[in-house]
């Protein structure tokens, strides 16, 4: 029955052309019309396609005629293309027996092509190397297939070179899986188990979970289980993405498809979960679940405060659709009702925002990312803080533990100076380097996370002309001197501006802090005094002299029209700033704490 | 039909100039002068266009539908035109004397003041005494500076002798309201450069001195230098201490301030000290004007009574390429280019009944005002009266409700902010009543407040 099913996925650095080779398959297929084909049809949300990244990973069944007249059905599963969705990567690929590594010609190797074909080589998948935009003038694919038989064995001229974007030798990847990736295994007549490797919400038909049947079978109408959630499921329906939903009766045993759960949220309904049968249930889930933990925190803060309840709302839905997104209420003495946040990363923060600003069309204020410290106090106890504010008295403290990340730098040879140089300033400690490819090396370090998500990758990459990539992971918590660095506005602290810093860093960070916010806080028709504090003593002090001259000069011909435009634009200017006691702060003040690097 | 109660001003603008100066965003063109015959004929058209809406109340007949007639009232005769640019001087002693003849002809004139704005440098003796006999008699010269160098950088094509002898020539030709526009806050400016302007202007014993500040506007030249870094940015912080130099020395020399960027001086009074606001009811210099016997504005007789319109909102018609008008409620402006307004008034044929008053078919845009909207301008314009305010007997009377009425919030927090404040000019009444809702009470700008007024008038908009 599997023998003509082929599930594979695509991995890719991101921007090497896994998207575009995926609209080239489902087109050479004939899955979708020419007519029908919008670009990257996998990634359905306008913010995907701006960042050129997925972020919800999609399955599709394409029907193949191979040359020799044979139907296959092949299950492309597309997985996301950033380093904070690193679990929902392997689930994916998990779902998968083969995957094709997709490396563009001008770029080579980069850090999440192999940290995904390490994953992709851990699943037990067999890979079939690609080599993607040979048309553009600095293609290099001679050079690049060196190094992909360097990590991989095999013969560099036995490498597919195609274009995706041109449509070049788009069959041909397709004969390889035919002929490479092996069928799936699963036999039908044992207990379910089917793997939830992705899921959305829909309005009509509650959670959709996509899940690849491992073993047994989904039957229309069956009553299911989710083995680690413990929610039993009564099916809307099932069916297979073609590439829209399309209901079916069963899926077997190898099948990629859709169980319509009815369940209200994702959290119901996890990635990594296993669905069996409720009547004849599996004894064991399938291996690899576990929780996605946020380790970004931030605080959301309407800028109006009549926008808190939209706020609200907005964050409802989109937790429907993301299960690694959690919130809670949070209230600042300084700026008022909000929510603290937590996200997998910086990049997935980045997203929430912008989906906030742009779908929900809210203002909305975000606070400096904080990690999760742990906090041992002189009692004995440990409390867990996700935010500079809730720092306990620092009599109180015995020790503050900060969690550290493993993270792997890959980089042309040239760029090793200037790494160093970064990573020594962000606390990091090396651990080895490995040269995987000619004139590349890989380094290897660990590195307090609140270093990582200050503009750590924007640095990187400004210091290597674009041309290192990271990839990162969990380690451990680890103690250190830390200290809360503080921000007085006219004697008054600002708890959103409070950030956690090493206290070797107090003095120079509070220094270069204050020196931003005097030039991000606007003048007011008062002085406004900032001052940063850490350690029991003011590091810094700076004065924000009162407005002087704000008026409009000579009024041209009677010319009020133009006038009251102006001033209005001015008035809402005024309105997106915060109001913090009374002086009015703008929202990048908030974030002023990210970009100290340039002082 | 709709009544008109105030006074009506006339403003025409002239939209040549022999050369553009480099910070000048106004609607003006280089190089077209050869339009300004066809140009005039088309002011009068306009003008004649507006003659046929527009009726006084005592007219037996009227040629259009009632709706579209204005009916004037008592007040509503013409007692201000300007004609602002560009640069007015540029027209003919005889292209004036057609434009008056015809406004004459079509409006119920009451003694206005006649402003023209001239370039010092493109007037004669002989051309002012022409023009003087017409019924200009006021005259406003650009001088903006004192010195060569920054004349200029501005792209000015005078120099400093060209506006003494300008003024020479206006006095003799009978001018005895002359008003001299000054501009600081140039790139680099020195403040003394600037006191040193401010003297010698003075020394010409102008009745009024208009300040303004320099805007680098988006479209000149000197906002590309600017945005460029070919221009350095002002510096804000001197601008304001020139502005307040400046105040200081003019009320040392007998200048009074009575909006935000202009000075007027009581006449034949030039060198002796103001008397303070209330003080100022008892000096016969200062002129006490009624329009509405719920209202009285105070102000020193030679303050330009059309900007006054302006500053409190009353009606004006605006005549010619690119002018804004404000009348019956409607804010309108006509279209920017000299061909097409040429084109627009003579192309049609008189009277059309499709254009309602105070629209003409070179108007383009057109915006009538809800009530609210009308009350926002009120107080945007109002408070640059630094002296006069808004007076609150005059806003409930035009809209039926008190300031502190119409902007609770506004009005509290300005006052708690120190940006605003309610007087009453009368002598006669206790300081304790004042601002509570007393027959002379005004909000008015506290004088700190003048340099951020924006910050005043951005709560009302």
């Amino acid at each position: 029955m599997t023998e003509n099913i082929r599930n594979f996925c695509i991995i890719a650095h991101v921007d090497h052309g896994k998207s575009t080779l995926a609209d080239r398959l489902l087109q050479v297929t004939g899955t979708l019309s020419d007519r029908e084909m919008t670009e990257q049809v996998l990634d359905s949300m306008d913010l995907e396609r701006e960042k050129g990244v997925t972020i919800k990973a999609s399955a599709v069944r394409m029907n193949y005629a191979a040359p020799g007249g044979q139907a296959y059905e092949l299950n492309l599963i597309d997985t996301p293309g950033h380093v904070d969705f690193g679990y929902e990567v392997s689930r994916a690929l998990n779902a998968c027996e083969g995957a094709l590594l997709v490396v563009d010609a001008t770029q080579g190797i980069e850090a999440q092509t192999l940290a995904n074909l390490y994953s992709a080589l851990e699943a037990d998948l067999e890979i079939i190397p690609v080599i993607n935009k040979i048309d553009l003038p600095s293609a290099r694919p001679d050079e690049v297939a060196e190094d992909i038989v360097s990590l991989l064995g095999g013969q560099p001229d036995k490498i597919i070179r195609i274009s995706a974007k041109a449509g070049l030798n788009v069959e041909a990847v397709l004969q390889a899986i035919v002929q490479k990736v092996p069928p799936p295994k699963g036999v039908d007549d044992v207990p379910l188990r089917a793997l939830v490797f992705d899921s959305h919400y829909d309005s009509y038909k509650g959670v959709i979970a996509y899940v690849r049947v491992v073993e047994g079978k989904i039957n229309a109408g069956e009553t299911l289980r989710m083995m680690a959630t413990g929610f039993s499921i009564k099916p809307v329906e099932i069916g297979i993405f073609a590439p829209t939903m399309k209901p079916v009766k069963t899926l077997n045993a190898g099948e990629v498809g859709y169980v319509a759960t009815g369940l209200k949220t994702v959290q119901e309904c996890r990635v990594g979960d296993t669905l069996t049968q409720a009547a004849k249930a599996a004894p064991d889930p399938l291996p690899g679940y576990r929780q996605p933990k946020p380790m970004v925190f931030a605080g959301i803060y309407p800028v109006d405060a009549d926008d808190y309840s939209d706020l609200r709302d907005a964050l409802e839905k989109l937790q429907l659709n993301d299960a690694s997104l959690v919130y809670q209420p949070e209230t600042s003495q300084a700026i008022g009702f909000g929510f603290r946040a937590g996200f997998l990363g910086l990049f997935h923060m980045e997203i929430i925002q912008e989906r906030i600003e742009r779908e929900y069309d809210l203002d909305v204020l975000f606070t400096a990312p904080s990690v999760e410290y742990e906090v041992v106090l002189h009692d004995g106890t440990t409390v867990l803080i996700d935010s500079p504010a809730e720092l306990p008295d620092e009599g109180l403290i015995a020790e503050i533990r900060e969690p550290w990340m493993n993270i792997e730098i890959f980089t042309p040879t040239d760029y090793y100076g200037p790494i160093m140089d970064l990573t020594t300033k962000r606390r990091a400690e090396f651990k080895g380097q490995e040269y995987p490819a000619p004139h590349r090396v890989q380094l290897n370090y660990t590195i307090p996370l609140s270093e990582l998500i200050v503009d750590f990758f924007d640095e990187l990459k400004s210091r290597t002309k674009g041309y290192a990539s990271l990839d990162y992971q969990f380690a451990e918590y680890r103690p250190d001197a830390l200290v809360k660095l503080e921000i007085l506005v006219n004697n008054e602290p600002v708890d959103a501006l409070a950030t956690i810093v090493h206290k070797k860093d107090a003095y120079h960070k509070g220094q270069s802090l204050i020196t931003k916010l005097k030039g991000i806080i606007p003048r007011q028709l008062f002085d406004v005094a900032i001052q940063a504090y850490a350690d029991g003593r003011v590091i810094s002090r700076a004065n924000v002299k009162a407005l002087r001259k704000d008026v409009l000069a000579k009024c041209y011909g009677g010319d009020i029209t133009r006038k009251k435009k102006l001033l209005e634009k001015q008035k809402r200017g005024k309105r997106r700033l915060k109001m913090v006691g009374n002086v009015e702060i703008p929202q990048e003040a908030f974030m002023a704490v990210l970009k100290l690097e340039e002082e | 039909m709709t009544n008109l109660q105030s006074p009506l001003s006339i403003y025409f603008h002239i939209p040549f100039c022999r050369h553009r100066c480099a910070y000048c965003d106004f609607n003006t063109y280089a190089g077209q002068e050869a339009a300004i015959p066809a140009y005039v004929d088309a002011l009068i058209r306009e003008i004649e266009f507006l003659g046929q809406t527009i009726r006084p109340s005592d007219h037996p007949t009227t040629r259009l539908p009632d709706h579209q007639t204005i009916r004037l009232s008592d007040h509503s005769t013409i007692k201000t035109i300007f004609f602002g640019g560009g640069t007015p001087s540029l027209l003919s002693p005889a292209q004036f004397e057609r434009i008056f003849s015809a406004l004459a002809a079509h409006f119920p004139l009451d003694d206005p003041e006649t402003t023209i704005e001239a370039n010092p440098g493109t007037v004669s003796l002989d051309y002012l005494r022409e023009i003087r006999s017409l019924g200009v008699n006021r005259i406003s010269f650009g001088v903006q500076s004192a010195h060569p160098d920054e004349l200029r950088m501005l792209e000015r094509e005078h120099d400093f002798f060209d506006v003494i002898e300008a003024v020479t020539w206006a006095r003799r030709a009978g001018f005895e309201n002359l008003s001299l526009d000054l501009i600081y806050g140039l790139p680099e400016q020195p403040l003394d450069r600037w006191q040193a302007t401010v003297k010698r202007a003075v020394d010409l014993s102008p009745e009024h001195l208009s300040l303004y500040a320099l805007t680098l506007e988006h479209g000149t030249p000197f906002g590309r230098w600017s945005a460029r870094g070919l221009l350095p940015t002002p510096d804000p912080d001197l601008a304001a201490e020139m502005y307040e130099w400046a105040d200081s020395f003019l009320g040392q020399n007998g200048f009074v301030q009575y909006e935000i960027s202009n000075w007027a001086r009581a006449k034949d009074e030039s060198r002796k000290p103001v008397p303070s606001a209330v003080e100022g009811m008892k000096d016969e210099n200062m002129k006490i004007e009624t329009f509405h016997p719920s209202s009285f504005i105070l102000h020193p007789s030679t303050a330009c009574r059309h900007n006054l319109q302006y500053w409190r909102n009353l009606p004006y018609l605006g005549l010619g390429a690119g002018a804004h008008g404000y009348a019956g409620g409607t804010r309108y402006s006509n279209v920017l280019r000299i061909k097409t307004y040429i084109e627009r008034l003579t192309n049609h044929q008189l009277p059309i009944t499709s254009h309602q008053f105070p629209l003409t078919p070179a108007t383009v845009n057109s915006h009538r005002n809800t009530p609210r909207e009308d009350m926002q301008e009120t107080m945007m314009t109002g408070l640059r009266l630094t002296r006069e305010g808004v007076p609150d007997a005059g806003f409930r009377q035009r809209y039926g409700l008190s300031i502190a009425e119409a902007f609770p919030q506004e009005v509290d927090e300005l006052l708690k902010l120190g940006l605003v404040e309610w007087v009453d000019l009368s002598p006669l009444r206790p300081p304790s009543l004042v601002g509570k809702g007393g027959w002379g009470d005004r909000l008015r700008l506290t004088p700190r407040a003048r340099l951020v007024a924006n910050q005043v008038f951005m709560r009302f908009v």
